[in-house]
């Protein structure tokens, strides 16, 4: 872990790293013919059980109902899980559709329509939402609230308010703004093997990181490196390559280079920084959420390394105490199909304030059919929050009522932008690293 | 005060005391209040012809001695007079035209409408007349429902308002009937006001739609005489309002609430069918509609209340003290067939199951009330399985409660489709058009609603119509429609086509073809006629003209065809939703009424049956065919100025289609348009000929089997029509349908032929290399009746049985649909050994036989499509290298199993020893690609899994609950199986990974 730099040697920094993606991981369970309807039911008591306990915060003076005791004007709080009915809303049953239009229908960037509506469901039964307050826009299928309200004379539930979870209770943050500067680099979306890749721009990125670029002074800003988040997409194969047939030699080849080509350069990090990699949707991975660790035989050069971790996606841990959650964007990716909001960080924070990463699973989203648990809840809050596979580069810093301090990240993708993400472990600071292989 | 009553239905009484009939009408203000009206002084009555020299004292003897006859055959008739008077009157009789314009007829008028028929056969045997000798009488008009009768005379026709003025009814002391209103009148004093303005409006019926779930034993199918009612849901409606105003559900044993819904829990299945029974005599409901209530639900209810020995259940009429009882009907017609059913008469309630509405309107691939709604309303129903019914029902009330929510959906389910589909609109005006009173409508064919219009029309022009004595089918048939002989072909110029608007209806009313009209061919010689006051028909038939005589199914068809025009004339105007489903009803209504006045004619065994009408009409219909050939093929010629030379490829009963040979659906229109209004022209109005449309590219397959793109203006085609092709038959697997639908898709609207090719050979390598989707080969057939009684041995039958075998709980019954596909098995196993239930196919992984699929289902439809596009279609579609099988699973039972599972390479399933784990020693070294084939499978099927289960979970409407549906009617239903077992495979197979 040693840069050489002609003139004696910079130390790379270290920190303690542990992993927290226990609860991501599938070990023993396996598909017995279970549902989906076990996920949605532990997370509304997951979430109910906490939503009941801020509800004496909230509105202490209204009396908590189920949908079932009900009645017609008065008002009370009810908890359940919201159901979106979406006119757009693709289904599968649409293949089997009688008629097909004449014209192909364009695909919408999202589901949309001003006709949507919000219905709440718990145990007891499903009430159709009503009133202004409650925006069908902002809220999509799978998430667990609490609503003040009154039933009307049509059946339907008026809301006058809506309690969402709020941001989880965080640990404390090791506070010492004299202490070193240690950074964390992440990036996604490395498509190695796609049309839009440039092997020569990973390279340059490597090559940084790694201290073999640059000057003493950027050999000892990389030499503060201390963890490298490859954050999903890092491959990407030709289409049609799994249809179930044997393949050629050549097919064969086509579909084991781009992994090949991606350990060389992981080996190349993973020698010098240690190297979290989390699947992606175009990754050699399972398809549902929590994607499973990369298997190590893709990786015979880098995963010799200690250094070399294969993760979970969703993946979560902690350096020197701070706590990092982060996906490679599947989950924000589809709840912007499914809501609306002026920008993806507006959807990362919305994630935290509900406590959930992934309320859209499984109704739009994959998921694994968890029975007893739902691991895309968010008991504590991280103090990095970050997606990948995103269009730009975007930062922000959020606080909340409980001195909450959380850093949002976007990474953008890597083959299309050329950018990577560094942050400062001792403040949380952010800044984009850019690579460009044009030479003007 | 006075009432505006709705007219529901009538039937008549004895009224104990008078001795006399009383009519009922049933019906409901404009208030909503529901009214029964007792009718008093309408006489049951018919017409004889009077021989010649009958004098009035003969009338006087016949009376006697016809009433003595009475009392003789019938000694049940307590009335002190059968015969209430005799009378002579002048009429006509509609058959053949006659110079005079009246004779004496003798009108008999009875005491009680059924001696009407037992008077009839009297005069028909004939009967000795001091004086006159034997005489047998020729009736007329004696086969005429009393009720009909009555609103024939007083001009009453179904869903009509009437008016009972101030003064003119008196209320009755005690009620007979549950109604809010009763009152009773004299017949003479009812005002009825034609439907037309402000009296054009729909009563506000109450509806009730339920539904019943029975506890069936294992293995059976719910039996009244052993299975109890566990629950019954409810929803009633208003018509014209979109929310049910009540739902509730009656269940036995206790059940959790449900929002929005009125649960009743009961203990004893005597309290839920009693309660169920009270809650119809309260709502009151005009009409009660479900979805087989007929053949199931509702004789479910009274029988099992007969077994529970509940005398007071059946008493669900508008009449107190009145039980319904169930008869067993047939109704047989031309059109629809015949069908057994069951009549359960409820006074004064009109049932009306939308399963028999749907089968008669629509021609479906199946009736289900899943695929039915799937249909309509574009959405899955839930199915649950009767045998899990019994489940749920034992489990605890939060389980009742499931199967609650289940059984309100399918009661509620009925009361959408009726809104969707508007029937209630539809029926009504077409009771109103035909003048038939509404229940009707569902119970009886086409003749009675043409008869209906006739009567009434003939009572205006003092005609009377013979009662004809049932003929069979001995009077022969005639020659059908013509068809011109298809050009079959793929064309790929637009194709013009010139319709007959009303072709049937505009011959009979253009040479004037009606009863009256006929002339007898005796009489043509004795009558003399001059030739240009008679048409002779292509048949050699003769009809006057209408300048001697108009007839009466012209005029009947003009007044439709004119009611036709202005209801669309009105439609086009009409702003409000509900006005217009009133007046788009009412032309459909009058278009299909006046369609079927021609059928009425050529009804051998119907009630005025008249070949020298139908077929006089069909040979005009052919010749007409064969003139627009004609005329069009030689005007539109190069020699006639044309670019080309027009050439007729096919007709049809009422259309032709013509290629004039222009490459622009542009030019098609002007030219089909020129050539429409000239053929128009030589014909007698008001035949005329219509363009309409173009078909632009047209597949021509065979006689009644086209497909074709369909263009109403030049810039965009509206649809694609397909018609004789294989998209909707039952007994074809979807992937039939699929494929069929894909292929036309290409050829004629992405214009691709060799990429329908292509999609054909990988569609079949597919199936050859079974990647194929298990519901697509599912083939579903009724089990009708038991397997004794199925003379030959068929594939379903079978399979059920070895079912029963495997499984009595889970097996199909009588009555359910069997899917089955069809597997590989011995060699010379017979096809109908070879079906298997494919969730036994997809649980051991049976090989499914893909010849049969290829020879017995794909081919065929197929070769059809392609034979006039390509010219070796067989060689090109199902020859090549595609057709190479590779993948052969091997079923998981039999040898197999006996070596118990050894483990083998991923990579090239060469048998290896169990501490090499995954791959064996040649292909070590390629994990990095074997891997990821492994994991992509596990990807795209957990993918799958996602959408199907979550779809599943929006159609039963819960997240919570699971998934409890067994449709197998649903296309997602077999892959959801599979999926869920395939996951798990794969799961095992990856799992070998992590050594």
């Amino acid at each position: 872990m040693e840069v050489d730099s002609g003139n004696g040697v910079v130390e790379r920094k270290q920190s303690i790293y542990k992993s927290l993606d226990e609860s991501f991981e599938i070990q023993k369970e396996m598909y017995r013919g279970q549902q989906y309807s076990q996920i949605y039911f532990a997370r509304l008591h997951l979430m109910r059980t906490l939503l009941y306990s801020l509800i004496p915060t909230w509105k202490p003076h209204l009396p908590v109902c189920t949908v079932l005791g009900l009645e017609q004007g008065k008002e009370c709080i009810i908890v359940g899980t919201l159901f979106k009915h979406m006119k757009l809303k693709p289904t599968i049953l649409d293949e089997y559709s009688k008629e097909r239009s004449a014209s192909p229908l364009v695909k919408p960037h999202n589901f949309m329509h001003s006709d949507d509506y919000l219905i709440l469901e718990d145990e007891s039964g499903r009430v159709k939402l009503r009133g202004t307050i409650l925006v069908p826009s902002v809220y999509v299928t799978g998430l667990v609230v609490a609503l003040h309200g009154k039933e009307t004379g049509a059946g339907d539930f008026m809301v006058e308010d809506i309690l969402e979870a709020g941001l989880p209770p965080q640990i404390d943050r090791p506070l010492n703004p004299n202490g070193d500067d240690k950074y964390v680099v992440f990036v996604s979306g490395l498509s190695v093997g796609s049309s839009s890749a440039n092997p020569l721009q990973f390279q340059l990125f490597v090559d940084h990181i790694t201290g073999h670029l640059g000057d003493e002074k950027e050999q000892g800003i990389a030499a503060k490196i201390v963890q490298v988040v490859i954050a999903g997409n890092s491959v990407e194969f030709p289409r049609g390559l799994f249809n179930g047939q044997n393949l050629g030699s050549k097919e064969q080849s086509k579909l084991s280079e781009p992994t090949k080509e991606l350990d060389i350069l992981l080996t190349q990090i993973a020698a010098g920084i240690p190297l979290d990699i989390m699947p992606g949707t175009s990754d050699p991975a399972n398809f549902a959420l929590p994607q499973q660790p990369l298997h190590k035989c893709l990786f015979p050069g880098s995963a010799a390394y200690n250094t070399f971790r294969s993760c979970t996606n969703p993946h979560s841990f902690e350096l020197d105490n701070v706590r990092f959650l982060g996906t490679s964007g599947q989950n924000i990716d589809n709840l912007a199909i499914y809501s609306d909001a002026s920008s993806r960080i507006d959807f990362l924070e919305r994630t935290l304030k509900w406590r959930h990463m992934a309320p859209t699973s499984p109704n739009t989203l994959g998921c694994y059919p968890f029975t007893d648990r739902d691991p895309f809840f968010v008991e504590a809050c991280p103090h990095v929050y970050f997606i990948g596979n995103q269009d730009k580069y975007v930062t922000s810093l959020i606080q909340g009522s409980d001195n909450q301090v959380v850093r949002l990240i976007s990474i953008p993708r890597f083959a299309e932008t050329g950018t990577a993400v560094v942050m400062n472990l001792k403040n949380l600071e952010c800044h984009a690293l850019s690579f460009g292989t044009q030479f003007d | 005060m006075d009432y505006v009553v709705g007219d529901g239905h009538n039937e008549f009484l004895q009224s104990s005391s008078g001795l006399a009939a009383i009519i009922r009408i049933f019906g409901v203000t404009k208030e909503g209040h529901s009214v029964c009206c007792f009718v008093h002084g309408f006489e049951p009555y018919f017409y004889a012809n009077c021989p010649s020299g009958m004098g009035p004292d003969d009338i006087f003897r016949l009376h006697q001695i016809l009433e003595g006859k009475m009392k003789e055959t019938n000694n049940n008739y307590k009335a002190p007079k059968c015969i209430r008077r005799i009378e002579l009157v002048q009429k006509r009789s509609i058959m053949y035209y006659q110079q005079e314009t009246s004779q004496p007829f003798l009108k008999i008028v009875v005491a009680l409408p059924t001696m009407v028929a037992s008077c009839r056969g009297i005069l028909d045997r004939g009967i000795q007349i001091d004086g006159l000798g034997i005489k047998s009488f020729m009736t007329y008009e004696s086969n005429i429902n009393f009720s009909l009768r009555f609103m024939i005379d007083c001009n009453i026709v179904g869903g009509n308002w009437i008016e009972v003025p101030r003064g003119k009814y008196n209320k009755i002391s005690r009620s007979l009937s549950n109604c809010q209103l009763e009152f009773y009148c004299l017949f003479s004093d009812l005002i009825s006001h034609a439907p037309e303005g402000e009296f054009s409006t729909m009563a506000p019926y109450r509806i009730l739609s339920f539904d019943i779930e029975c506890a069936g034993r294992k293995g059976h199918f719910p039996d009244p005489s052993h299975d109890p009612v566990i629950q019954i849901a409810n929803v009633v409606t208003l018509l014209g309002e979109g929310q049910p105003f009540v739902r509730n559900v009656m269940t036995l044993k206790s059940c959790s609430s449900i929002a929005d819904v009125d649960v009743m829990s009961f203990d004893t299945e005597k309290e839920v069918l009693l309660t169920w029974r009270d809650l119809v005599r309260e709502v009151d409901p005009d009409i009660i509609i479900g979805y087989n209530i007929c053949k199931f639900d509702m004789p479910y209810l009274i029988e099992r209340a007969d077994v529970l020995g509940i005398a007071e259940f059946p008493m669900l009429g508008r009449i107190r003290n009145s039980r319904v009882s169930i008869k067993d009907t047939t109704f047989s017609s031309r059109q629809h067939g015949t069908r057994e059913s069951k009549e359960v008469t409820m006074e004064g309630r009109v049932q009306f199951d939308l399963l028999q509405a749907i089968q008669r309107d629509y021609k479906l691939s199946s009736y289900s009330l899943n695929s039915v709604s799937a249909h309509f309303l574009n959405e899955q129903k839930e199915d649950v399985h009767h045998s899990i019914i019994s489940d749920l029902h034992n489990g605890n009330s939060e389980t009742r409660k499931r199967l609650a929510v289940y059984c309100l959906k399918d009661a509620y389910l009925p009361q959408r489709l009726l809104d969707k589909l508007m029937f209630i609109y539809n029926y009504v005006e077409m009771a109103r058009v035909t003048g038939v009173p509404l229940s009707f409508l569902l119970s009886r064919g086409q003749s009675i609603k043409v008869m209906s219009q006739l009567l009434r029309k003939a009572k205006q022009k003092n005609l009377i119509l013979p009662n004809v004595k049932q003929a069979g089918s001995e009077q022969g048939t005639f020659e059908g429609a013509t068809v011109l002989e298809a050009r079959t072909g793929f064309y790929e110029k637009p194709i013009a086509t010139l319709d007959f608007a009303s072709l049937y209806p505009s011959i009979m009313m253009a040479y004037n073809l009606c009863y009256s009209t006929l002339v007898n061919p005796e009489d043509a010689r004795k009558l003399n006629l001059p030739p240009e006051c008679v048409n002779k028909t292509p048949t050699g038939e003769t009809f006057v003209r209408s300048n001697l005589q108009k007839g009466i199914l012209p005029e009947i068809l003009e007044e439709l065809l004119a009611a036709r025009r202005r209801a669309k004339a009105d439609l086009k105007e009409a702003k409000d939703p509900l006005e217009r489903a009133v007046l788009d009803g009412r032309q459909l209504a009058l278009k299909i009424s006046a369609n079927s006045v021609y059928g009425f004619t050529g009804a051998t065994v119907g009630q005025l049956p008249c070949l020298e009408i139908s077929s006089s009409v069909t040979s005009y219909g052919r010749q007409m065919i064969e003139h627009t050939k004609r005329l069009v093929e030689d005007k539109f010629t190069v020699l006639g100025g044309y670019e080309h030379n027009a050439e007729v490829i096919y007709g049809d009963t009422d259309s032709v289609m013509v290629q004039f040979g222009v490459s622009s659906v542009d030019a098609a229109m002007k030219l089909g348009r020129e050539a429409a209004d000239y053929i128009s022209s030589t014909f007698i109005n008001p035949i005329k000929l219509e363009f309409e449309k173009v078909y632009y590219p047209y597949l021509l397959i065979s006689k009644k089997r086209y497909a074709g793109l369909y263009w109403t203006n030049p810039q965009k085609f509206d649809k694609m029509e397909t018609k004789g092709i294989e998209t909707v038959r039952r007994d074809n697997c979807l992937l039939v349908k699929n494929m069929v639908t894909e292929c036309l898709n290409k050829i004629l609207i992405e214009r691709d032929i060799p990429a329908a090719v292509q999609y054909v050979k990988n569609t079949i390598s597919d199936l050859l290399r079974n990647r194929m989707d298990l519901s697509l080969l599912v083939i579903t057939k009724a089990l009708t009746k038991t397997r004794d009684s199925y003379k030959v041995k068929a594939a379903h039958v079978e399979l059920a049985e070895r079912m029963r075998k495997r499984d009595a709980a889970t097996a199909p019954n009588v009555g359910d649909r069997v899917a089955y596909v069809i597997v590989k098995a011995e060699t010379n196993a017979k096809a109908y050994e070879r079906s298997e239930d494919p969730i036994f196919v997809l649980e051991n992984n049976n090989p499914i036989d893909h010849k049969y699929y290829l020879e017995n289902q794909i081919s065929k439809p197929l070769m059809r499509i392609f034979e006039p596009i390509l010219k070796n279609a067989n060689k090109e579609l199902f020859q090549g290298s595609h057709m190479m099988s590779k993948n052969n699973c091997t079923p998981n039972i039999g040898i197999a199993k006996l070596f118990g599972k050894q483990l083998s390479c991923i990579g090239c399933k060469t048998p290896i020893s169990n501490s090499d784990h995954t791959l064996c020693s040649q292909c070590k070294g390629r994990e990095a690609e074997l891997y990821c084939k492994s994991i992509a499978n596990v990807a795209e099927l957990e993918e799958l899994f996602g959408r199907v289960w979550t779809q599943c979970q929006e159609c039963q409407g819960s997240l919570l609950q699971d998934v409890l549906c067994t449709s197998r009617d649903c296309p997602i239903f077999y892959r959801r199986k599979k999926v869920q077992k395939d996951m798990e495979q794969a799961k095992q197979e990856l799992d070998r990974w992590n050594f």
